[in-house]
């Protein structure tokens, strides 16, 4: 027994003294691989399918579009697969008579995809990796077979609007009949004259179709684009890593995908996941190629692809898996084996003072917020209690009286959330524009945390009632959001001060179940909600802008805000959010969205805690990253490179 | 035997019968328009309200009676068709059939070096009452029984992971990933170590057990230290019986009576225990699979079910009762050629 013990002793020791001397001295482990480690999960390979952040990480870096952001400017574009950028200037943008809008794209001649087609034995096509051909093979392409012309942009876009699955491509849909209709079942049923897209006939379909084609034609090579209306935010969407991403039409017919015509896109419309031929399989022209992607382990391998149209990437794959524990993704950072970890806030200040790590800031589109819904939904709903004003609840439209929306908004006390919480990272969040956008600006009005401005609202409130016999009631905050967890924990302090009898619960759902009670609801389960929702391009207005998003009465927020929030947003911002959307003139529109953002600031529609700011921790030796705050921190792996510091 | 197998078997139906109501009655009890999130994939779908809500819920039979919504369901197992996981991003049978390799290969490497650990231990244990072994062996297993899995794995990953480097996470390392995603090596079972072996390639063997050395020895300690307790229990227990008192007196030798006459009846209910242990693993490690980013049944069934993916959630119960009663058919059948005493009526 004391040999074992001794031996017991001995191993502890031993043990410790690596512990003491073991650490792990990380050199770029794999020069020309960047592994990237998050959280998220990518839903398709087919562009006009995705619509969320996460899924751009492939058609961003995978396929091209016609146009690119400028670097990080948000507005402002260089060509890609076009050779121009369509303005007035250069003649390629045309106003027409009646409003509309043409734009013209040439195209860049001799872009290559992945896969080029080449004619095999028996005359049938075989596509084969651009990169893998000998020069005598390249020779052999089948013309058009794995180049993108203005025939491939064409069919893209028409076959994402057609095909109508994600609201991204939606919104080329809304773009294209100028916000006339939402997505393309509503502009069958629209020009058939019927109430359900089931009523459309064949003449119908092939009727929406050839309305479509007109809107885009090629023209001596070129993409012509023309819209009965002007859209502002019409170039921004070509932009965009969703349904504008370009394919090859040839390709895609070719693996079974939509033929082109007009009497067959309804079979191609809204396919199931797996019924969709470009889920797993790409053919994109962009800087990577997707090696493989195994959607059950939640691993991307992207390779370098030699042929792009620019000078290839300095980067010869990119790995992107979902880990989703932690501590995982630190140990594997911190080792070196990761290049990029996704970092929970409460430990990015420990990843700072890592060795060997950089964490950057990202200054985000979009902000932080408490939304405040009326009615709430009136089954089984815990959040409200009874369900009355007793003291035990609150009633179902208790945010449909102003002074409780004001009086909630004096009771939070921005600064100390700003200093404490986000550690003067950000700043506070002015209304549904933030710092970039037009209709942003530094001096429009703000609340302040005042509780005597709150007492005052909370006494008008309900006749005085409120103030008698107080509240309880829940907000819901999404399970790990801990920044808004502790804003909602301020609040709760501040209004208990106010008001002893006003009893305001945090409650912490996981993600699938916040989901479930909030946005997913035409009236809330709960009053209040901690949120956060950003435009999908840069212009304020138009279906998808910031300012329509939260205060148009058909916007996303108002789609889950209730029936009160709505009727509200159509008679106070609906006027002025169509005046501004139908101005071409950004000198005209801009006071008005300024307007807008102050309105909402008047009536406190929402409250607007912070800009959002998120961060990127990684290897000190990765360089090259651009953030584009459009993109939503989505990384284009083009420019990255590993570089000792 | 072949009675009870078939007595046995009978009863699998109606297990799974009483299983698939159970589970699919937990289910129903979620309101339809929670029930309705396993159809959207994005919240535009929802832009239309309540009338959009409405129509969707009908659309997909969600609101009718539970006897039509339960027939429809099992109608599709009955057909194979365990629905669509949309974590997964492939049909739950084919998400279940791929991961099940790494588990079992995982679960079967912890498992029975853990119970012939666990017997040897239990049995050194119960023949050393109060003594320093005795002792010695009792605070490793209170040690390892009263460690959470996942206080245990975070400690194995930060020393052998963190700070020494030697046994980092995930199944394979990255060069070794490349070489078996690719064309030259034939992938027969999904299990790394038994394709690499049949594949000749040693390497790719010696990557994929340091992966998982560190979660076997996590899995191992923590199930092995309930086995050795009960294995001592039951040990001390036989010791004392009437027959290995005349054992000794026959003047057999110590070693004899403890392995032959003693350890053989011992073993009973550590089978039991060993039986639900092994289910149990079989039916996902969650924690370890996800502290040590294994991608196994356990860190698939973790993220479909804080996706809400119902269909995953459903088919993974189901698959789950399946091995259970599997497992304990085994046992039942083992019983006799363990004891002789237990006989099959």
């Amino acid at each position: 027994m004391k040999n074992n013990l001794r031996n017991f002793f001995v191993i502890i020791t031993g043990i410790a003294v690596l512990l003491i001397s073991g650490t792990t001295y990380a050199t770029i482990k794999n020069p020309n691989t960047l592994v990237f480690l998050w959280t998220d999960s990518i839903g398709s390979l087919d562009p006009a399918y995705i619509g969320s952040t996460p899924s751009t990480y492939s058609s961003l870096n995978v396929y091209s579009r016609l146009l690119d952001f400028d670097g990080s400017n948000i507005s402002e574009f260089v060509p890609a697969l076009a050779s121009e950028v369509p303005s007035i200037a250069n003649g390629l943008t045309k106003e027409l008579p009646g409003g509309g809008v043409e734009y013209t794209f040439p195209m860049r001649s001799g872009v290559k995809t992945h896969k080029v087609g080449i004619k095999g034995s028996g005359g049938k096509i075989v596509w084969r990796y651009f990169d893998d051909l000998s020069k005598a093979e390249k020779a052999k392409i089948e013309p058009g077979y794995g180049e993108i012309t203005a025939e491939d942009a064409r069919y893209s876009l028409m076959r994402g609007i057609l095909q109508g699955q994600s609201w991204m491509a939606n919104a080329v849909t809304e773009m294209i009949t100028s916000g006339k209709y939402t997505n393309i079942e509503k502009w069958a049923m629209g020009l058939a004259g019927v109430e359900k897209f089931e009523d459309v006939s064949e003449k119908g379909l092939v009727a929406v179709y050839n309305d479509l084609a007109k809107k885009l034609k090629v023209v001596n090579g070129r993409l012509v684009m023309t819209l009965d209306k002007s859209f502002p935010a019409a170039l921004g969407i070509m932009a965009l890593p969703f349904a504008t991403s370009i394919i090859d039409m040839e390709w895609a017919k070719d693996v079974g995908d939509w033929p082109g015509t007009a009497s067959t896109w309804k079979k191609y419309h809204k396919p199931k996941k797996n019924d969709d031929p470009l889920y797993k399989q790409e053919n994109g022209s962009g800087p990577f190629m997707v090696e493989s992607w195994d959607t059950l382990t939640k691993k991307l391998t992207l390779k370098r692809f030699e042929g792009f149209f620019r000078k290839p990437a300095a980067l010869e794959r990119v790995v992107i898996r979902t880990v989703p524990e932690w501590t995982n993704r630190r140990l594997q950072l911190l080792s070196g084996d990761a290049d990029y970890a996704h970092t929970p806030p409460e430990f990015l200040e420990e990843m700072r003072a890592a060795k060997g790590i950089k964490v950057t800031n990202l200054e985000q589109v979009y902000g932080r917020g408490f939304f405040m819904g009326w009615p709430t939904s009136s089954i089984d709903n815990p959040a409200t209690g009874s369900g009355k004003l007793d003291g035990k609840g609150v009633p179902p439209n208790f945010f449909g009286d102003l002074d409780v929306r004001k009086g909630f908004n004096y009771a939070q006390n921005y600064d100390i959330i700003l200093e404490q919480v986000l550690l003067g990272l950000t700043v506070q969040s002015r209304g549904p524009t933030v710092k970039g956008l037009m209709g942003h600006r530094a001096d429009s009005p703000v609340y302040k945390y005042d509780p005597e401005k709150a007492t005052q609202h909370f006494k008008a409130a309900f006749g005085g009632k409120l103030w008698d016999v107080g509240f309880e009631m829940s907000m819901y905050v999404s399970e790990g959001r801990t920044r808004q967890i502790s804003a909602g924990s301020i609040l709760q302090q501040n209004l208990a001060r106010i008001n002893p009898k006003f009893r305001l619960k945090v409650q912490q759902l996981s993600s699938a179940s916040f989901r479930e009670k909030t946005y997913r609801l035409p009236n809330p389960e709960t009053p209040l909600a901690g949120m956060g929702w950003g435009p999908d391009y840069s212009d304020p207005g138009g279906p998808l802008g910031a300012a329509s998003y939260y205060l148009s009465s058909t916007g996303l927020v108002a789609g889950f805000s209730g029936d009160g929030y709505r009727a509200l947003m159509k008679e106070k911002f609906d006027p002025l959010l169509e005046k501004a959307w139908k101005l071409n003139d950004p000198a005209l529109r801009e006071p008005i969205y300024a307007k807008l953002q102050a309105m909402s600031h008047e009536y406190a529609t929402t409250q607007f805690l912070w800009e959002e700011i998120t961060q990127n921790v990684t290897r000190d030796w990765l360089k090259g990253y651009v953030h584009n705050k459009i993109l939503y921190g989505a990384w284009n792996f083009y420019p990255i490179y590993k570089e000792e510091p | 035997m072949l009675n009870l197998i078939l007595r046995r078997l009978s009863f699998l139906p109606v297990v799974f019968f009483a299983l698939s109501l159970m589970i699919f009655s937990l289910q129903m009890m979620l309101t339809p328009i929670q029930r309705l999130s396993a159809y959207i994939s994005n919240n535009a779908e929802l832009k239309g309200g309540r009338e959009q809500i409405a129509s969707l819920i009908e659309k997909h039979g969600l609101d009718d009676p539970f006897l039509v919504q339960y027939w429809g369901w099992l109608k599709n197992i009955f057909n194979g068709n365990l629905g669509w996981s949309e974590s997964a991003g492939a049909p739950v049978s084919e998400a279940l059939l791929t991961m099940f390799p790494a588990t079992a290969e995982l679960v079967i490497l912890a498992f029975i070096p853990g119970f012939l650990v666990a017997i040897w231990l239990g049995t050194k244990a119960g023949v050393n009452l109060n003594k320093p072994t005795d002792h010695t062996i009792r605070v490793f297993t209170i040690l390892g029984w009263s460690f959470p899995t996942f206080v245990f794995g975070l400690i194995m990953m930060l020393i052998f992971y963190g700070y020494l480097d030697w046994l980092p996470p995930g199944r394979l390392s990255q060069w070794a990933q490349s070489e078996v995603e690719s064309n030259n090596f034939i992938q027969y079972t999904g299990a790394h170590l038994l394709d690499s072996i049949i594949n000749w390639r040693w390497w790719i063997f010696l990557d994929a057990l340091r992966h998982m050395i560190a979660p076997i020895i996590t899995l191992m300690y923590v199930n092995l230290a309930s086995m050795t307790r009960v294995m001592r229990t039951s040990m001390l227990e036989t010791m004392r019986q009437d027959y290995i008192r005349t054992a000794r007196a026959k003047g057999l030798s110590e070693k004899i009576v403890q392995n032959t006459h003693a350890r053989r009846n011992a073993l009973l209910p550590v089978t039991t225990v060993a039986g639900m242990e092994l289910a149990y693993m079989l039916g996902g490690v969650v924690i370890t699979e996800t502290i040590f980013d294994y991608h196994g049944l356990g860190q698939f069934a973790a993220y479909a079910a804080s996706k809400l993916d119902f269909p995953a959630v459903l088919g993974f119960a189901l698959y789950f009762a399946l091995i259970l009663v599997t497992i304990n058919l085994i046992v039942d059948i083992l019983y006799p050629f363990i004891d002789p005493r237990v006989k099959v009526k």
